[in-house]
Parts: structure tokens; sequence; C-alpha cells
């Protein structure tokens, strides 16, 4: 099972490369990738996705050509004319508006797809654990948060049975009200059940506790550093690296005090999960896509206007992208990690 | 000091996301062409990361006043019954942009402040992104969004009781507690479109369509702003309404009961608990 920071990292790689082109060689070669990607972790047991990528393009592509085709009057094929006196729609309607319109859905759908996969193969488990020590109380409302989370939906079900018995049928909003207050009673029950448990166990203890004069001081230069350097980067050109250099200097203070105010919170871990070679391969990979991506800019450019003709292909371009098929290519997680990954479901 | 210090970081990181959400309507028209499309190319890259910087900033400030074990466990559960509802919306898709998590996180808000307004919003929209598989390049700025609507509807619970004492004092008195719901009425609805103009900006300067309706950078605020207008008007006002109508719907609904709900456990959750040495009793103190 690869760490979740890889898989975050493998995301975002196929967001910036799908964001990059419009080219419909290379977006349909990462939709085959992603979608490979997701074929594999699927066997492996991953978390279903509530909506398909399949499905989502069967809605975005037609949509996104639509409207597309209906409102952009620019390309030299023109396939028939609406009414001028149509607002908006009124005008030819192209083959490269609607061809540009289904690129666009396809992108999405590329977008969409990559996340799927970032959301079934990593636990919720492991996210949490992503959380900054300086957002350790964070981290721990939402770990109670879907801790709770099974708690409460079993409780909806036992609320709308109950009111089902004695004849409640939900027919507008107004019918929900006996079945949402009592559910947010019954919760901020279990709430204060849990707060007097937790002010047993000591965690109230440090409550009180004032941030520190100083850190306050140090988020209040990095904003100003930060607002001063976008309104900079915004309404005077010429100082553009100034700007930029001012921007980096708030978001450096801003990390500085996160890491001074995380560094307070003690951070221990049952069991630590080790960094595998079949981390470092993704991370490879990635970062193979990420450069040529980046450097790669033009190669990338493709546009269906004025007339819609054959995208090019550079074979170069289309090994980069197979670095983002790596999690595809390891080994499956072992028996012992699914067993991990069913029994949390389960709780 | 500290309070003072601590608005200033409110200010200063509210302004910072609002001016980066806001940055197409203000790329000056006096602009060469060339710098205006290099600072539109990059210029939404940066508008992630200052969103980014902008709520990791407010989270360290609210979460440096360490929260209580009461504050924790309520805002836990609260984010737990407004997910769920989520799901409800991911099960049974409602009316356009129609959400029944909105009226919630400005209910507490209203009730318990700002800074639990704020909570709520952002790690309602985290919580229930993490379970219905809902993270992507869209969550950060939902979470802005939605913490600043909670933490927004405590001011309007701030300004209402100011009012309230004010009128307590006048023959208006009776009528004033009634006006809770209509005044969160209106403001849901507003938040219900303003979350979808708000969220809209994000992507717009990447959106294509007819060239009234896209951005371009440096052709000047009144143009932008009316090239947004027709945006937002054909693809996104008829699915804000659903959303804001719904707000209307549920608060109107639902409002004053989740409220004496939520005060009276509000009173209950005053508790706090003294060392050996002092006698054990209930002393009044913010949850």
């Amino acid at each position: 099972m690869l760490d979740a920071r890889v898989w975050f990292l493998w995301a975002v790689t196929t967001l910036v490369t799908a964001s990059s082109t419009r080219s419909p060689l290379y977006i349909v070669v990462l939709l085959l990738i992603t979608t490979v990607v997701g074929a594999a972790r699927e066997a492996e047991g991953s978390r279903r996705a509530p909506l398909s990528p399949l499905r989502f393009a069967t809605i975005a592509v037609p949509l996104s050509a639509l409207f597309n085709g209906l409102t952009v009057h620019f390309g030299d094929t023109v396939l028939f004319h609406l009414p001028d006196w149509l607002p908006l729609l009124g005008g030819a309607v192209t083959l490269e508006a609607l061809a540009f319109g289904a690129l666009n859905g396809l992108t999405l759908t590329v977008i969409f797809s990559a996340f799927s996969v970032f959301n079934q193969a990593t636990p919720v488990r492991d996210l949490i654990k992503l959380t900054p020590r300086a957002f350790h109380e964070g981290g721990v409302v939402l770990s109670i948060a879907l801790t709770f989370i099974p708690q409460t939906t079993r409780s909806l079900q036992r609320i709308r049975e109950a009111q089902a018995v004695r004849g409640h049928r939900i027919r507008g909003i107004r019918d929900w009200l006996p079945i949402v207050v009592p559910l947010l009673v019954s919760g901020l029950e279990r709430a204060m059940g849990l707060a007097e448990a937790m002010v047993a166990r000591g965690y109230g203890a440090v409550s009180g506790e004032e941030q520190p004069l100083r850190t306050q001081g140090l988020l209040v230069a990095g904003l100003l550093t930060l607002v001063a350097g976008w309104l900079a980067y915004l309404f005077r050109a010429a100082w553009r690296v100034p700007a930029m250099g001012a921007i980096a200097l708030g978001a450096a203070i801003i990390g500085v005090t996160m890491w001074q105010t995380g560094r307070a919170v003690r951070h221990t871990v049952y069991r630590a999960r080790e960094w595998t070679v079949g981390d470092t391969l993704v991370v490879l990979g990635c970062v193979v896509t990420l450069a040529v991506t980046l450097t790669h800019r033009d190669a990338f450019y493709y546009s269906p206007y004025p007339r819609l003709t054959l995208p090019p292909f550079h074979p170069l371009i289309g090994l980069a992208l197979l670095g983002l098929l790596m999690p595809a290519m390891l080994p499956p997680a072992k028996k012992e990690a699914k067993r991990e990954r069913s029994r949390e479901e389960n709780t | 000091m500290r309070k003072l210090v601590a608005g200033a970081i409110y200010l200063l990181s509210g302004a910072l996301g609002i001016l980066a959400f806001v940055y197409p309507f203000f790329m000056p028209s006096g602009a060469a062409p060339q710098q205006g499309m290099a600072r539109g190319q990059d210029a939404p890259l940066l508008t992630a990361i200052l969103v980014g910087l902008s709520v990791v900033a407010l989270l360290v400030e609210l979460q440096g006043r360490t929260l209580s074990a009461k504050t924790v466990a309520m805002l836990g559960v609260l984010v737990a019954v407004t997910s769920v509802l989520r799901f409800l919306e991911v099960a049974f898709p409602m009316p356009g942009g129609f959400s029944p998590i909105f009226a919630p996180i400005i209910i507490a808000g209203y009730v318990f402040g700002g800074r639990f307004g704020f909570l709520m919003g952002t790690f309602t929209l985290l919580a229930s992104g993490l379970v219905t598989g809902g993270v992507g390049p869209w969550l950060p700025y939902q979470m802005f969004t939605a913490g600043w609507a909670g933490l927004s509807a405590g001011w309007l619970g701030s300004i209402t009781e100011w009012t309230d004492e004010r009128l307590a004092r006048s023959r208006f008195a009776s009528r004033a507690r009634h006006l809770n719901v209509p005044i969160l009425c209106v403001f849901g609805f507003v938040w219900g479109l303003l979350y979808g103009a708000i969220m809209n900006v994000y992507f717009w300067p990447f959106a294509v369509g007819p060239a009234e309706q896209t951005w371009t950078p440096g052709i000047g605020l009144g143009k932008t702003l009316a090239r947004y207008g027709a945006f937002y008007a054909v693809t996104s006002l008829a699915w804000d309404l659903a959303r804001a109508g719904g707000n209307v719907a549920l608060i109107l609904a639902l409002g004053r009961p989740m409220i004496k709900a939520l005060e009276r456990f509000q009173r209950r959750f005053h508790f706090q608990v003294k060392g050996r040495s002092q006698p054990m009793e209930k002393v009044e103190t913010n949850a």
C-alpha cells in the first residue's frame, strides 16, 4: 500500500499535466492511465467511489460540448446556423467549438478520475495522519467527526424508523423537523458524555493557555507581507520580482510559525509506516512526468481553432506520461493490508 | 492587546482570501498586454497558494487559543451530524445547488460565535469531503468559503445580541426575539448566492466560452465585472438560487427548534472542573 503523500503527489501531477494540454491524444492517454491505476487499486479492495469517472464523463463531455458549441460562434467548419435574434445562442454552430467543449469535458473527467483514485486508494486514517502537528486539535476534531459519522448514520436510521412506526411520512422540508431535532439532540448528548470523558482523562488540563503574543505577531507580519506582495503584484507590473519575493517571504513566515507551533505538540505513532521501494518508484515516475510537462509546455499545446486538425503526438511526451502508470505496475498489496482496510471500513 | 492582534489576524487573513479570490477584477487596464498575459498565467496558481495560506494562518490563530475538551467534542459531533446530512445530498441529488449543510453551519456560527462557526464550516467540508470522496483541488476553496459563512454568522449573532440588549429596554422587546429566524433567512439566502459566486471565481479564469463571458487579464474592473456577471447569470444563477432558497426553507422550518436546542446545550456545556483543593462547582465560562 502506497504512502498517502505519494498518492497526493500522483493526483497533483495528473492535475497539472491534464491542465497543461487540450490535445485529445494526451488527454486520452491520461484517461487510460487513471482508469488502469483505478482498476488496479480497486482489485486490491479499495473504497468504491460514489460516482464513477465513466458516469461523470457521460455527463461532463456532452454538456461541455453542447455549452461551448452553442455559445462560441468561432471556427471554419459551420454545421448549422441558429437565428441571430436568440440572445447568446444566435450564430454559427461550428465543429471546432463542439470539439473544444468536448475536450474540456474530457480534461475535467481526467482530473475527476485522478482524484477519485486518490480518494479510493488512500484510507481516511492515513489522510488524517497528514494533518500538520500545528493543527493537532483540528486533527482531534476530525477524528471525532469521522468516528461519530457511522454512529450518527445509525442514529438517523433508528429515528426515521421510530417516526415511521408512528405514521410519520416525509413529504416536505417541515417533515424533517421530527428527525433532525432528535438527531441533533442525541448527537449533542453524546458530545456531552465525550467532553466529560475527555476532561476526566485530562484533556482539558491545558485549556485556557493563550496563544503566545510572538506567534500572533509573526502571523500578522506574514499576512501583512503577503497582502503587500499580492497588491504590488496586481497593481505594479514593474514590481513583479519584488512582489513575488514578498509573497515567498510571507509564505515562509507563516510556514515557520506553523512549524514552531507544531513543535510544542508531541507526536507519537503506535506503528510507524515504512517508506517502501514502491513509494520511491511512484515518486520518480511523477517527477519525470512533471519535469517534462513543465519544460515542454509548447509541445503540449493544441487548439482545434480555427480549423479542426489532427493533434501532434510526441513520443517523448507519451513516454513521460507513462510515469503516472507506476502505481498500477507495483505488485498488489499484501493480504494483511487488505484485512486492515476491511476492518477500518467495518468500524 | 491580544484581542487587537487577533482582530488584525482575522482582518488580514480575510482581506488576503478576498483579494486572492477577486484578483481577476483588479488586473489593471493600463498593463501592457504581454505583462497582463504573463500574470494571467501564474495568477491562478498564486491564488491557490494565497487562499491556502490564509486558511492556515486563521486556523493557527483559532487553534492557538487551545480548544477546550467541550468545544472539541461538540465541534466533532456537530461536524459528524452535518456530514451525515451531506450523505443525503450525495445519495439523493437535490434540485440545483441545494445542500442541507449550510443551514447547520450558519445556525451553529450564529449561536456559538464566529470562531466556532469558522471551524465548523471548514471541518464540515473537510470531513464530508473525506467520507464522500470529495477531496480535490476545489476543497481548500470550499473550506475557506464555508468557514467564512460560519464566521460571519457568528458576527451576525453578536450584532443581533447587541441589538436585542438595546431593544430589551424599549417597547419592541417582545418582538425582538422573533426576528432571529427572518434575519437568518436573509443571511442564508445571501450566503447561498455568495457561496456560488465565490466558488466560481476560482475556476473562472480557466473557463472557456464566449468572449463576453470569459476572463481576459488587463481589460479593467468594469468590463471584467460585466463579463463575470454575464457568466454567472448564464451558468450559475439558477443553480445558486436553488441553494439560497433551500437555505431559507431549512432555516424557516428547522431554525427556531435548532437554535433552542443549541442554546440549551450551550448552557449545559458551561461547566468547569476545578482542582481537588477547590470545591467542585459549576462556573460560567465560554465553551
